[in-house]
């Protein structure tokens, strides 16, 4: 019905011959329905379902059915879903694939959910690691670090980089800081800014030397997000002693804010360009009532909102005149 | 003055540039055409993309109850009575008028500022609204909290026709969603009001449902449907729901016993309608959202097959929930594997690849994947695996 009008339109201004318009009309009335989004959802869904699920059966028959039984089948599984996997493989290359069908993809997924199940299995039951807890984390975070590069997998580097980060003892996840509320500890915190700061470092290395540059975005999403969060959570814990003086921390968020928001600018990527404002716009903050004198009782406030009222304005234009800022590159 | 706030045209500008740019991928047009109806047609208003619409809205989010509370902070010294409703009406005001203004001014449609001075508004006037209500009606029902409170209307019926004046007006898919939230909530509080109402709602909200339905349908075909868009899907999505969930059995069961005070649902009468209505109406759904082809069908009905396989698990559970969770992705996998095998490149009108309508443009795929799997955490300090079964990392019992 839009095209309809748009159609006439055009061709009434004359920017459209009527045979090209007629074969946009059969075009608008044949192009089949992609389901492909709503497949791939629900490829997900079930490998996440099977593998929970499969998980929980685990521990809860482990005294009914056979531990090789058990075991036997999941690396059948897993040495299957690894296998089809690979059979798909496209050739490797520092540049993205364009792969025939993202079923494999899906697949190779489900293999290296089952290692992680399998693996958690042969831990708890077996002690099969004894007790270097270390390896435990770092033997999937290489594994699939490798699958990643090789199959050319983000999921799969998402997966590694979380490894990596439980190896570490911080969790990596997007929503982790509304899920877990303890999950920065300060003794924890100079590690997980650490680890953000080589995850987006990496990033950076990715694409600038235009190795697997489509990582890039994972990387420093994940990495940036990290280190931030953990920096931003010690900046304001009042009750552990900081494991970085909050001066330096302050410097740090805001020197990788600025870090992000260049990296936008190059980039014209309006997601870091978010996270360094959001980040940077705390930071600036809790600067300025760490400052501010509340002796002064009301003039403080005052001040305090006045400050709230012209930031905010100050940020709006910053944003709306990004568009310029972003391509001035 | 105009009954839309924003000019008409940016409207058909963007439905120009997106349906050129669409034929223009599909190669319809050459590069020569697609440019020159760009420069016919160019885009003469303002607004960024996805994130920074979102900072656009959080910061004027701030702004605003910075100015609220400094006009708090002058206002407790001169108004001690009504201090709450003076404020909510000048804070109202004072939305709407840098609304208006820098729609005029700066050209923003829909850039996130302007949706949030338009909720910061409409928030405003829904508690001034409640509060004039609140000291009109007798004490004795202030507090009768249900939806059956006769005076209710007192306040959904002005709110109402505020919100659709500004849906009207502004065009926002959030707002008109509250429209038809109120709509309903109107509906309910009415229904209850009268003998038998109660037992009949499932079938009112059924029949306003159609009704809102037909409405959508006939409100496709005016020349200024382009202008309201993205309001008249959403609504589709939400008529689409209310249907489902007036039959759905869960639905209606605990609403029942929650509208009668009970503390246990107990059996409804006609049940078996409702059984075949929960089961049959995402069926339906899907079906015509294959056929027709529709989106908001197909999306609604299987979110809407969802809430019926849980329906179904809550009153009778049929399979263990770990067996459940297995044979489920045992056979989404199955399903979706062969449907993406079977329809590539395309049968019946439905194919497995991607689309070209919309250009994926970030990549969240791999921040939830992130965010759902499940590796094994390093125990704490302190903590031995020891002899038990269910140490350490059992993690994966979270689905």
């Amino acid at each position: 019905m839009i095209p309809e009008q748009l159609l006439t339109d055009l061709q009434n201004a004359e920017l459209l011959p009527a045979a090209q318009a007629a074969a946009i009309r059969e075009d608008e009335r044949t192009r089949p329905f992609s389901l492909h989004y709503e497949l791939r959802a629900g490829l997900y869904l079930g490998i996440t379902l099977l593998t929970g699920g499969l998980g929980v059966l685990l521990y809860q028959h482990l005294s009914e059915i056979g531990h090789g039984v058990i075991i036997g089948s999941m690396v059948l599984l897993m040495a299957a879903s690894f296998g089809y996997a690979a059979r798909h493989r496209q050739p490797f290359t520092w540049g993205q694939t364009r792969p025939v069908s993202f079923v494999p993809d899906y697949i190779l997924l489900l293999g290296c959910l089952l290692f992680l199940a399998l693996e958690t299995y042969l831990q708890v039951q077996y002690n099969f690691f004894g007790s270097r807890y270390g390896l435990v984390t770092i033997l999937p975070a290489a594994l699939f670090l490798a699958l990643a590069y090789s199959f050319d997998h983000r999921g799969v580097l998402a997966m590694s980089l979380t490894a990596l980060a439980s190896w570490v003892g911080v969790s990596i996840a997007p929503l982790s800081a509304f899920t877990e509320n303890s999950f920065l500890s300060s003794r924890l915190g100079g590690a997980a800014v650490l680890l953000g700061l080589l995850l987006a470092g990496v990033g950076f290395y990715s694409d600038f030397a235009d190795r697997k540059r489509h990582f890039a975005f994972t990387y420093i999403s994940l990495g940036a997000n990290l280190a931030l969060l953990a920096a931003t959570v010690s900046l304001f814990d009042f009750y552990l002693s900081s494991f970085l003086p909050n001066a330096v921390l302050v410097l740090l968020i805001l020197a990788l804010s600025a870090g992000l928001v260049w990296y936008a600018r190059l980039r014209h990527s309006y997601l870091f360009l978010l996270m360094g404002a959001v980040y940077g716009y705390i930071t600036v903050t809790y600067l300025f009532f760490h400052l501010l004198d509340f002796n002064d009782g009301e003039a403080a406030i005052m001040l305090g909102l006045f400050y709230f009222m012209g930031s905010a304005v100050a940020v709006i234009l910053f944003f709306v005149n990004a568009k310029k800022f972003l391509r001035l590159a | 003055m105009s009954l839309k706030a924003y000019n008409p045209a940016w409207a058909y500008q963007e439905a120009m540039q997106q349906a050129a740019a669409r034929w223009h991928r599909r190669g319809l047009l050459t590069a020569e055409q697609h440019q020159a109806i760009r420069a016919r047609y160019p885009l003469e208003f303002y607004r960024p993309g996805l994130f920074l619409r979102i900072g656009l809205f959080l910061f004027t989010c701030i702004g605003v109850a910075g100015a609220a509370g400094f006009l708090a902070l002058i206002l407790s010294d001169v108004v001690s009575s009504s201090f709450l409703k003076v404020l909510a009406f000048l804070c109202a005001a004072g939305s709407l008028a840098v609304l208006e203004m820098s729609i005029r001014g700066s050209r923003i449609y829909h850039a996130g500022a302007d949706n949030a001075l338009l909720y910061c508004c409409l928030g405003w006037v829904t508690v001034l609204f409640t509060g004039v209500v609140y000291d009109v009606i007798p004490v004795a029902s202030r507090h009768y909290e249900s939806l059956g409170n006769p005076y209710l209307q007192l306040a959904l019926g002005p709110l109402f026709v505020v919100f659709l004046v500004a849906t009207i007006r502004y065009a926002d898919r959030l707002v008109a969603a509250a429209t038809y939230l109120l709509l309903l909530l109107l509906v309910v509080n009415a229904a209850l009001q009268v003998p038998y109402g109660q037992a009949l709602l499932p079938f009112v909200l059924m029949l306003v449902a159609v009704g809102a339905y037909w409405l959508v349908r006939q409100l496709h075909k005016r020349p200024d449907y382009l202008y309201y868009r993205s309001c008249l899907t959403l609504l589709e999505v939400l008529v689409l729901l209310t249907f489902y969930a007036a039959g759905n059995y869960y639905v209606v069961r605990e609403a029942n016993a929650m509208l009668s005070g009970a503390f246990t649902s107990t059996q409804i009468p006609l049940a078996p309608v409702f059984y075949a209505l929960t089961a049959g109406i995402p069926l339906y759904y899907i079906v015509t959202g294959l056929r027709r082809p529709s989106r908001i069908w197909l999306l609604t009905g299987l979110l809407t097959a969802v809430c019926s396989v849980a329906t179904l698990r809550y009153y009778r559970s049929l399979l263990p929930p770990e067996i459940a969770a297995v044979l489920a992705g045992v056979v989404l996998l199955a399903v979706a594997a062969w449907a993406a095998r079977y329809l590539r490149p395309e049968r019946h009108g439905l194919t497995s690849l991607p689309d070209d309508e919309q250009p994926p443009h970030f990549n969240l795929e791999s921040l939830v994947v992130a965010q759902t799997a499940v590796v094994p955490q390093a125990p704490q300090p302190g903590f031995e695996f020891g002899g038990g079964q269910f140490g350490g990392g059992g993690a994966e019992s979270t689905y």
